[in-house]
């Protein structure tokens, strides 16, 4: 018998005082071959959210960072790496938002699991585009509206779900 | 014995949406559409590993920081931390922040009228250790005020930050104290439907870790989804 887990609750707008000490200062980058991912998160009326925090994981690393008072962030990840997976946390949110970002579309073509799993019209919420400078890119977050950042849920129990069938693979 | 659809509603009530319109914030920030659906066993297995060179002996005390000691009423918080298999969490990084006992966040955002406490930072990280077990000295932070309806108070509370077994198994709660008068009207608190599992957010007294002269016990226990947490994997090709 499984426990259940405990209840989630908003990360609320003074997170800083506790999370401060992994937020990665993307000022510093470790190493010459570091790529950049910068943007925005905004909310349902394409307001910049600056109490945010984003947590951007690879099969080889953690990075941390909160957004600033313009609801921009900046994150540095490891040269090779081609997807991150991403958690964002904010007031607002009583569980925070699971999402994915590919750094070019053929990342995102080789992703077979994401591929038939999003729509197409909106799978572009997951792609950042080329930045200024080689090696960096730009990705924004849009909470709600028609172009919604896709977020998602991951729970094999709901993929046997009769509703979900089409979901299978 | 309840059915797999009706076990999934059920458990879907242990946790809150995003949606909840009586918090006011989630109105424009929780997502509309619908989640995609992806098997559990395609997010990344990585887990983070956190030494003791990001956790300070004085992390876990939160009232020998600075150079005097708070003001307020002294606490130890002691649990377990366990993934859904009931397995102990080993080594995991728990990251705590907290008002003061007057309510008031050592932030620049906040700006309630209770007075600052010079000796209080809120902030607090430690590891459980090889039984998942945990244990940190505070003072009881204090119920604040904010925007969200008409006389609107927070129920004393310590924001609790976990990592386990990878991404899925991440938590960010909310701690609190036993028999809060506030409960009833906390939308935040109200937004988890199933009763039990939001009354397993309110800590327990514990005499067994009171100290006598020094400070009251709490004691809050907390399960973390596990790497494989769903009884229906079998299903799953």
């Amino acid at each position: 018998m499984k426990l259940i887990p405990t209840a989630s609750q908003t990360v609320g707008p003074f997170f800083s005082i506790g999370l401060a000490h992994l937020h990665q200062d993307s000022t510093k980058i470790d190493s010459a071959d570091a790529q950049t991912i910068t943007g925005i998160v905004v909310d349902g009326d394409g307001q910049p959210i600056p109490d945010c925090v984003l947590e951007f994981w690879t099969a080889s690393s953690f990075a941390r960072v909160p957004t600033c008072v313009d609801g921009k962030y900046s994150v540095n990840v490891e040269a090779e790496t081609t997807m991150c997976e991403v958690l964002l946390f904010m007031r607002g949110l009583l569980k925070p938002v699971y999402t994915r970002v590919y750094l070019s579309a053929a990342a995102k073509a080789r992703d077979a699991i994401t591929s038939k799993l999003v729509p197409q019209d909106r799978i572009g919420t997951l792609i950042a585009q080329p930045g200024i400078a080689a090696k960096r890119f730009v990705w924004n977050v849009k909470m709600q509206g028609g172009d919604e950042t896709v977020f998602f849920d991951c729970r094999s129990s709901l993929l046997t779900n009769d509703a979900a069938g089409s979901l299978r693979f | 014995m309840t059915t797999p659809i009706e076990g999934r509603e059920a458990r879907k009530k242990t946790q809150p949406p995003y949606l909840f319109p009586g918090y006011v914030s989630t109105q424009k920030r929780a997502p509309l559409k619908p989640l995609i659906l992806l098997p559990e066993n395609s997010s990344s297995l990585f887990i983070p590993v956190f030494g003791h060179d990001s956790v300070r002996a004085t992390d876990a005390d939160l009232t020998r920081q600075q150079a005097g000691e708070p003001l307020g009423e002294r606490i130890i918080v002691s649990g377990k931390v366990v993934d859904d298999d009931g397995h102990p969490v080993r080594g995991g990084l728990i990251e705590l922040w907290q008002a003061n006992a007057a309510g008031r966040y050592r932030h620049h955002l906040d700006i309630h009228g209770a007075p600052l406490d010079p000796n209080v930072t809120g902030c607090g990280r430690l590891l459980t250790d090889a039984q998942g077990a945990y244990s940190f000295v505070s003072i009881k932070p204090g119920a604040y005020p904010w925007k969200n309806h008409e006389n609107a108070w927070r129920p004393a509370h310590i924001h609790f930050s976990l990592f386990g077994a990878g991404i899925l198994s991440r938590l960010v709660t909310q701690m609190y104290f036993p028999g809060d008068p506030l409960f009833a009207r906390d939308p935040i608190f109200n937004s988890i439907p199933d009763e039990a599992a939001r009354t397993r957010l309110v800590s327990t007294f514990d005499w067994r870790t009171t100290k006598p002269e020094f400070a009251l016990g709490y004691r809050f226990d907390i399960v973390l989804r596990g790497a494989k947490s769903t009884p229906m994997e079998t299903d799953h090709p």
